[in-house]
């Protein structure tokens, strides 16, 4: 399930003026004249051990540029996963018990804008109005300057972030809630809960939304790239020292090791996500069982 | 249905012989096809047809830039820099290096739009090929066409954009390529579906049994009737696709200067931001349009095409059942 990208490095960078031979010498001393298959192997034990290799430019070791940015990236997507699941469940089943009031049409007309927004510009209103005009919350990055470490200041440095990758993932997850709440909620057994007199809530709560939270989860662990992916545009406008914008700048300056790093990085998140998705079913289903190939697919 | 033709009378079927068949007064005219109903339907939904206007207005302005800009978008003229809007005959007023934001802004609307058209159409072909021909043969073609599928989903795409771009170099040709390869995965699925329930259609059989070949069952038979979730997909991408060039141009990874898109656009506004932040806002909104337009006609595409959706809201559906059920009690 490990997709490591062929990012072939065969093409060095050279400074300008240097003559070939210097490029080749240079391309001996990293490794490069050696045929990809060996330097992919070479490289992927070298990543069992810990080591990341360096990067071709200043010669810093990858890891060094890489777990920090890996820690920041899930703090500003773990805020955001956390606010739009608080925020999106709660109103999709909210919205499935009125189908067609006032906040559900509320809530679709902010997914058709969630939709059809770019986010970074989104990012970029926010900044203008909140920070430029307002002036109440930080412009960009992640701490100010010496206050490293000061978590009430991290707060403020994450609300707008947040709040940009946020709305899309709440356009998506109260359709998808309301929609599967909705399926549920007409099935039989929801009517045999009725008809035994029992109180609204509790159908709704304890019948209705433990079948409903089945294809969420699904949904929640197909997502995860999205996020990540979503995070490396937020992180770029916010200046935010993560994982995705260290592999925009590292794209730019073609620093292949510290690209292959960070999409393995990812790929191991993705199954890690999916794993936990899984998991989840279990708790959530009884139904699903592991041990039992392919019952909990 | 038409009652004017109900009068005319029946005359085939009177065999010499046989009792004359009492008249069955059936209508002439065919019911209308499924496109008919389909468009329709799409003219009496306001959103779709909002939308569709909308965008034909994008697309004349892209068409006709050359008529439309009061000035060459390249044009630099560092005297009139940071211009306000409405100063001087320019609308929007002018961006850091004295270029006209309108101008610039009907400019851009080609570039955007010609990708997102291009990769809904790139990706779409690409899409239905691997989709049918793994749908239609099924067994190891379709294991192997499907698991890439799956890999392709695992791979974040804006990270395979980037890094397919920053190796290559950024071009149009090449963003659209890329872009499509991206995302026609969703049209796989989507068609490989459909035909897995197509071949089992009697007319698939009959076609056959008179020696249709594999490839005229699959273009010929099989894809007239597997269309219509492909057109409403289609048009959703289109959306998608203008979104992510701007969010690849925004990076610096998209279109080059001294070409300009909406996302070149929006990227250089943010650095000039402190000094001129209306310039931001102008891009975003003509995205968030065009998007939203694009999305309002998939959508009044894919209601359309289904038979279960009626061209009445089921909000007032609703509210008539609720009348008259408390009537009729």
């Amino acid at each position: 399930m490990i997709h490591a990208a062929p990012g072939g490095p065969t093409q060095i960078f050279l400074a300008p003026g240097l003559s070939p031979e210097a490029g080749e010498i240079q391309a001996h001393n990293l490794g490069l004249d050696r045929p990809i298959p060996e330097q992919y192997i070479k490289w992927l034990g070298n990543f069992l051990q810990g080591d990341l290799g360096k990067t071709f430019k200043n010669n810093i070791p990858v890891g060094d540029l890489l777990w920090p940015t890996v820690g920041n990236t899930m703090v500003l997507m773990g805020a955001a996963w956390l606010v739009s699941l608080l925020i999106a469940i709660p109103w999709g089943i909210y919205n499935s018990t009125r189908e067609y009031g006032l906040s559900d049409q509320t809530a679709s007309f902010i997914s058709y804008l969630g939709f059809a927004m770019p986010t970074f510009w989104f990012g970029i209103i926010l900044q203008q109005f909140f920070a430029m005009k307002l002036d109440l919350l930080p412009l960009s990055d992640m701490w100010t300057m010496g206050e490293e470490g000061n978590l009430s200041d991290l707060f403020l440095h994450l609300v707008l972030p947040v709040t940009v990758l946020s709305i899309t993932f709440l356009a998506a997850y109260v359709k998808y809630s309301r929609a599967s709440m909705l399926e549920v909620l007409n099935q039989d057994y929801i009517r045999t809960a009725r008809a035994k007199g029992l109180k609204e809530r509790k159908v709704v709560f304890r019948h209705a939304l433990r079948n409903a939270l089945i294809p969420i989860i699904t949904i929640l662990g197909l997502d995860l790239p999205i996020l990540v992916g979503g995070a490396a545009l937020t992180e770029s406008v916010f200046n935010w020292p993560g994982m995705g914008r260290l592999f925009v700048e590292m794209a730019v300056s073609r620093e292949y090791s510290v690209l292959m790093s960070i999409t393995l990085v990812v790929s191991v998140m993705v199954v890690i996500g999916n794993l936990i998705a899984d998991i989840l079913y279990a708790i959530v289903d009884p139904r699903v069982q592991f041990g039992q190939g392919g019952s909990a697919s | 249905m038409s009652d004017s033709n109900l009068q005319q009378p029946v005359t085939t079927g009177n065999w010499p012989g046989t009792p004359a068949a009492p008249e069955v007064p059936a209508p002439d005219k065919r019911p209308p096809g499924p496109w008919k109903t389909a468009w329709k339907k799409f003219i009496h939904n306001p959103f779709a047809v909002v939308g569709l206007f909308i965008l034909l207005i994008f697309i004349l302005a892209a068409v006709f830039a050359n008529l439309i800009a009061p000035y060459d978008p390249t044009r630099i003229d560092l005297m009139f820099a940071n211009l306000p809007p409405g100063t001087d005959d320019h609308l929007l007023g002018t961006d850091e290096l004295g270029r006209d934001i309108f101008s610039r802004l009907v400019h851009s609307s080609r570039i955007s739009l010609t990708v997102g058209f291009a990769v809904a159409f790139v990706s779409v072909v690409v899409g239905t090929l691997i989709g049918a021909i793994s749908g239609y043969f099924g067994g190891w073609i379709d294991t192997i066409f499907m698991r890439f599928v799956d890999v392709m989903y695992s791979i974040p795409s804006l990270f395979l954009n980037i890094l397919i771009l920053a190796i290559f170099g950024s071009d149009m040709t090449y963003m659209i390529l890329v872009l499509a390869f991206t995302s026609w995965m969703g049209v796989a699925r989507l068609v490989r579906g459909s035909y897995l329930q197509l071949r089992e259609m009697q007319y698939v059989e009959a076609a056959k049994a008179i020696g249709v070949s594999s490839w005229g069952i699959i273009f010929g038979h099989l894809l007239r009737n597997a269309s219509a979730p492909i057109i409403v997909n289609a048009t959703l991408m289109v959306g998608g696709a203008i979104l992510s060039e701007s969010a690849l141009s925004y990076l610096g990874l998209g279109v080059q200067n001294p070409d300009t898109s909406w996302g070149l656009m929006l990227s250089n506004a943010q650095e000039f931001m402190l000094i001129d932040p209306l310039q931001a806002l102008y891009p975003g909104l003509c995205i968030l349009i065009v998007v939203l337009a694009v999305n309002f006609i998939g959508d009044g595409i894919r209601d359309g095409l289904d038979p279960k959706k009626t061209t009445i809201p089921r909000r007032r559906l609703d509210q008539w059942r609720k009348k008259y059920s408390k009537s009729g009690t």
